[in-house]
């Protein structure tokens, strides 16, 4: 795959200039998207369920969104925006979604799930220990994928247009027989030898779908129209059998590339016709839809898919995988207006062409959908063809899967620590004892070892929990068809995660450099401090408290390697909590740093809201001391600045972006969220939504549609940093 | 070691499109400006840093300040009432190839203005208002002193831009706008004006600091007074700094 990318790649060094826009019969199918769009969201969310079918690859007959307009076809239902029921990752997660939304979920499927079948949310529970769920239920572990499915897997897709299906059934077929997987002396092997023979399964259903829209995609695409369909067909049977959280697309722009610009040369296509192409591609993509609890919108706000699209970055030998399809995929935020899918990212290089960096600015600051990811950083850990599962999570495309391990509450650890393992609100003892606050000021040299020693602690339950999800959801709802688009050998990356790291940096620092005095209730259990003086804050590029932010992540890390991966997967962690901040900052009573009891965190690795006061340079550099190498999962950073902070003009707004950009990235940050934006237009958005209707933004590692967000979501963005002062 | 005392500092200061900018907002202001936005960095006591401090944070951000052709500008408050640590800490910053705004109300003693001026390299200079009775009223000091030294930056080497905060009913009678014209024509060379809107952002700090707002009657200014009043000015000859 990579030889061919790099052999006939085209790098683009050029401006936006070419660009072709949207074409009548693109307008015409768009605008017919936006009205269903629109009643799905009249409707509450959902537009229509099916609940007698149990999705699978072939489950449903052809859909269309208007049969002679498409160019690129394919639905994940018989219908646009009808969601189908998939009861493999929890039969309850199934039924409690289709009641939620006024439907019955089929009792026959019910029984099925119930009484003959395994899901995977029944595996995981028959083996949690009472330790497991008590950590589970009080929210210090969270938002863990044992109720749906794990997502984070990006099958390479591309290797369908490619060498076709029957070529990559053949090349399975071979690996059943090579000497390594005939040899059967352990589970392993015997595992594997299933799971290769359901990926071959997934595989015939793929040709046999493509087929039911009359495509044969048993060969190679001939064409860039070919390409393009195989392509979504492929991603398509994933997001049919698959509704794990984040289904990511990897890195396809340069690679279609390919066939758009030869079929461009040969005459055969035009610009408008190239554009077209991904036009309707994109516009399939802003249509896949799952169905969902509602406290699972709680988590994930607004509906996301994570339908991640890496764009751009850079060959190992200096070569840029820009192509002029870089810039029409971009391009498709300008011809369908903006939206949170797929989400944009841009593996931003110094060495990016200029052109490309401009019209990256010149998005960000109109449509405030795109993200940036340190290619510098990432290209020589990952290799030049890797993508990003989600929002910052880099894996090599093909060789590489990931099993998603959510996220731990740093903060109610803290609080765990102080209160002697004690869970803050219930008092029930959850954590050992190994340290108990006593009346008068905290002493960091007491409460630091004794945090030290509670993650540690943490750490073996937290990776422990997730070897028994990730058995049970190899087993019960297995990736048959992403997985085939893999190499059968497969790394395997296991990604934890932490919420709440500036909370946790802050309140250390408060013990540290100030007096923190606990406020006890009648039980014994914290239920406040009282802070006297100054401490250093996260986010002002203040080494003493930055430092300890530092020694938090590095200690997570290495506390989590202490303990055996299932598969022999290797650990990452993320710095990233999507819109989760809100939820978890709920469930968490008062911390050291001030911040009151179910206050939101920041979301991912940001500053405290407001406690960065020193501009956006500074709080840029406190991120950036965060070391990527000890949380290869990603630590994402969401920035606002208002039009008026960047710049007086739009010259200048575009040179400063890629400033930051680069100077951000140069100083070895890893992840930023750009948004560009006054805080009147959020307010204005939440009071009258039925006026903002496209308005995106970037949360926390993907962007949404801001009305989309309930109320307290809507209000903890607007409360957030927006830095916007000039010299004036 | 030489030290100023401050009032805050913004990392990533953009307004005068001079690239992205470390704004140092020194403490101290002896005008009384009605307009004032700043109300709180007029008293002398602030935060003592040393040069060495505030170049040790330049360094480390010299990177985006080379990316975008920006550098650093010292506002306050009034800068030029702490002469010595300005111009020790330009001196500094110029060694390092650092570009230095001096954002000033010129209201400080000539010898203050002579002894930072050859280390800057460009200097925005804010003028009230050129009547000097009006400008008594406005900030209850006369404006001699300051036209003094406006002329001796036009003498320097220094890139210099005239700033002006349009106050409707204050500032913007044909009479301000012939006045202002009259002085800038004057110079020996050309000088471009800045004329930026008065807001009413200020007077949070004004409350907060139990004052009252003198001008708490007088609206912000429209974006169409003020080009309204930059096409007067270019009329008679002006140019005006966008």
């Amino acid at each position: 795959m990579r030889d061919f990318i790099l052999s006939n790649v085209k790098p683009y060094h050029g401006d936006s200039s070419f660009l072709a826009g949207p074409t009548e019969r693109t307008r015409r199918l768009w605008e017919k998207c936006r009205e269903l769009l629109l009643e799905e969201h009249k409707r509450g969310g959902v537009y229509k369920i099916d609940p007698d079918t149990v999705q699978t690859i072939t489950a449903f007959p052809p859909g269309y969104i208007d049969r002679d307009l498409e160019i690129i076809v394919g639905l994940q239902t018989d219908e646009p925006l009808k969601r189908a029921v998939n009861p493999f990752g929890g039969i309850r997660m199934a039924d409690n979604a289709c009641r939620q939304y006024g439907e019955e979920l089929n009792p026959q499927v019910k029984e099925i799930f119930t009484k003959y079948r395994v899901t995977h949310n029944d595996g995981v529970f028959m083996v949690y220990t009472r330790e497991m769920r008590r950590l589970r239920h009080y929210g210090i572990i969270t938002g863990l994928p044992d109720a749906y499915g794990r997502g984070r897997i990006i099958g390479d897709y591309r290797r369908v247009p490619l060498y076709g299906v029957d070529r990559l059934i053949e090349a399975k077929e071979a690996d059943l027989n090579s000497p390594r997987l005939m040899k059967i002396d352990n589970e392993e092997i015997v595992r594997l030898r299933e799971e290769v023979r359901q990926q071959i399964n997934a595989l015939h259903e793929l040709k046999k779908m493509a087929e039911s829209y009359g495509f044969d995609i048993s060969r190679p695409a001939m064409d860039a129209r070919e390409a393009v369909q195989w392509l979504y067909f492929a991603y398509l049977a994933a997001v049919k059998q698959q509704n794990g959280a984040a289904m990511s697309l990897g890195r396809v722009s340069t690679f279609l590339d390919i066939y758009l610009e030869r079929d461009i040369e040969e005459g055969v296509l035009s610009e408008e016709g190239a554009q077209e192409l991904v036009d309707d591609f994109v516009i399939k993509l802003r249509l896949v839809r799952h169905l969902r609890t509602k406290e699972y919108d709680e988590l994930f706000a607004g509906d996301p898919n994570w339908i991640t699209e890496a764009v751009g970055g850079m060959v190992s030998d200096g070569r840029t995988l820009v192509s002029r399809t870089s810039f029409r995929f971009l391009h498709t935020l300008e011809n369908l207006g903006p939206a949170p899918e797929p989400n944009m990212t841009v593996l931003w290089s110094q060495n990016l062409p200029q052109g490309f960096k401009e019209y990256c600015a010149r998005l960000s600051i109109e449509t405030c959908s795109l993200q940036y990811e340190n290619d510098d950083l990432m290209e020589p850990i990952f290799g030049d063809d890797y993508g990003i599962a989600c929002c910052t999570s880099a894996m090599r495309l093909g060789e590489q899967m990931q099993f998603f391990g959510a996220r731990c509450n740093l903060p109610k650890c803290l609080l765990l620590t102080l209160n002697g393992g004690r869970e803050e609100a219930s008092g029930e003892r959850i954590a050992p004892n190994v340290y108990q606050a006593g009346p008068g000021p905290l002493n960091f040299d007491e409460v630091w070892p004794a945090f030290q020693k509670m993650v540690g602690w943490l750490a073996e339950k937290y990776v422990t929990t997730m070897n028994v999800i990730h058995y049970m959801h190899d087993k019960y709802a297995y990736e048959s068809l992403q997985m085939a688009l893999h190499d059968t050998f497969v790394g395997r990356l296991m990604a934890f995660g932490m919420a709440g790291l500036s909370v946790v940096a802050d309140s250390l620092s408060a013990i540290k450099y100030a007096e923190v005095e606990p406020v006890f209730n009648e039980t014994g259990l914290i239920t406040d401090f009282r802070i006297n003086g100054d401490f250093p804050m996260f986010g002002n590029n203040d080494d003493r408290v930055d430092s300890i932010a530092v020694d938090l992540v590095r200690l997570f890390d290495h506390e989590l390697k202490k303990h055996p991966a299932y598969r022999g997967a290797y650990h990452t962690h993320s710095i990233l909590t999507i819109t989760s901040n809100v939820m978890y900052g709920k469930k968490t009573a008062s911390t050291p740093d001030g911040r009151k009891g179910g206050a939101p965190f920041a979301p991912g690795a940001n500053p405290m809201h407001g406690r960065d006061k020193k501009g956006a340079l500074a709080a840029m550099a406190s991120v950036a001391k965060l070391p990527y190498r000890n949380a290869l999962d990603g630590i994402s950073y969401t920035f606002s600045i208002t039009p008026n902070g960047l710049g007086p003009d739009q010259e200048s707004r575009i040179r400063n972006i890629i400033a930051l950009l680069d100077g951000y990235f140069l100083r070895g940050g890893h992840h930023i969220n750009v948004n560009v934006f006054d805080r009147d237009l959020l307010i204005n958005a939440m009071h009258q939504p039925e006026k903002y209707p496209q308005l995106t933004i970037r949360v926390s590692g993907y962007a949404v549609n801001f009305v989309k967000l309930t109320r307290e979501q809507q209000e903890e963005v607007i409360e957030r940093t927006i830095h916007s002062r000039g010299l004036s | 070691m030489v030290t100023g005392y401050i009032h805050s500092i913004e990392t990533m200061g953009t307004v005068d499109n001079g690239g992205i900018r470390f704004v140092l907002f020194l403490q101290g202001c002896a005008l009384r400006c009605r307009f004032c936005h700043n109300p709180d960095t007029w008293l002398t006591k602030g935060k003592a840093v040393t040069v060495e401090e505030i170049i040790d944070q330049l360094i480390d951000y010299k990177p985006f300040f080379d990316l975008s052709g920006g550098g650093l500008t010292v506002s306050g408050g009034e800068p030029l009432l702490q002469p010595a640590f300005v111009k020790e800490l330009f001196i500094k910053a110029g060694e390092l190839g650092i570009h230095r705004v001096l954002d000033t109300s010129g209201y400080c003693r000539h010898g203050n203005f002579l002894e930072v001026l050859p280390h800057t390299d460009r200097i925005i200079f804010s003028i009230k208002v050129i009547d000097p009775e009006k400008h008594r009223r406005l900030t209850d000091t006369g404006n001699e002193e300051i036209l003094k030294n406006l002329q001796e930056a036009v003498n320097s080497a220094a890139e210099l831009v005239v700033c002006y905060v349009l106050i409707p009913t204050i500032n913007d009678t044909d009479r301000d706008v012939w006045d202002l014209s009259q002085l800038i024509r004057s110079f020996q060379r050309k000088v471009p004006v800045q004329v930026l809107p008065y807001h009413k952002m200020g007077v949070v700090k004004w409350r907060e600091l139990g004052l009252r707002d003198p001008l708490e009657k007088i609206p912000p200014a429209s974006p169409e007074q003020v080009k309204d009043f930059q096409q007067q000015l270019v009329k008679k000859g002006v140019e005006i700094y966008h």
